[in-house]
């Protein structure tokens, strides 16, 4: 079957040839990600994120940028293996955010010590 | 962790191949634009898991023969306006190749 990633040899127009940024966040997963596929763990295999990625349907697909596309594929993964719940990953990242939040990071802080 | 079974290896260098459309669904990294098409075996890569297979968590093996294969720019992409021998390659798992239909 062709899925809608492979696009060899479509119409394409010409390819933008600028240098983009690799962000902070974006290398973040990569690291994570090797960490949840090595050899000790193999939690989760590339192959297991492009399958993931390339069952999201087209609308979500293109509207992912590359790094976003594996990060949610890794998420869904890990829901599925039962390692975590959206739910639990959302509220891990409402108390960071809560943390680092300059207005209330000191008396959050001060709670933590 | 015992040794995974090991697929032999078909082909050899030199080799002519055909690429097969195996109408499989899920996560598979033979592109569309090589299936049906003939090219030559020009490097042996070594065995490794299915990609097929670690898609679905299957780890357990068996390993597979994967090659370098070469085509023929103007086999792949029609009114290629560029020089004959110019040419593309991309590794190809055994069980996706074929001796060319004659």
């Amino acid at each position: 079957m062709r899925g809608y990633h492979d696009i060899g040899g479509e119409d394409a127009g010409p390819v933008p040839k600028e240098e983009l940024p690799w962000l902070y966040w974006e290398k973040k997963v990569e690291a994570i990600r090797n960490l949840l596929g090595d050899a000790t763990r193999r939690l989760v295999s590339l192959d297991e994120l492009r399958h993931g990625f390339e069952s999201f349907g087209i609308e979500k697909y293109q509207r992912y940028s590359f790094y976003r596309r594996r990060l949610e594929a890794l998420i869904d993964t890990l829901e599925i293996k039962g390692v975590l719940t959206r739910e639990e990953l959302e509220a891990e990242l409402a108390q960071v955010k809560h943390d680092w939040t300059p207005d209330t990071a000191g008396a959050s802080n001060s709670d933590k010590a | 962790m015992t040794k995974p079974d090991r697929i032999p290896a078909r082909f050899q260098i030199g080799d002519r191949v055909q690429v097969l459309d195996l109408k499989l669904d899920g996560h598979i990294r033979t592109p569309s634009y090589i299936r049906g098409k003939t090219g030559t075996v020009i490097q042996f890569c070594g065995f490794f898991l299915n990609p097929e297979d670690l898609s679905v968590g299957k780890t357990a093996g068996p390993v597979y023969p994967l090659y370098r294969v070469s085509f023929a720019m103007n086999d792949l992409w029609s009114g290629y306006e560029r020089p004959e021998d110019d040419e593309l390659c991309i590794e190809v798992y055994d069980h996706w190749l074929d001796a060319p239909e004659a």
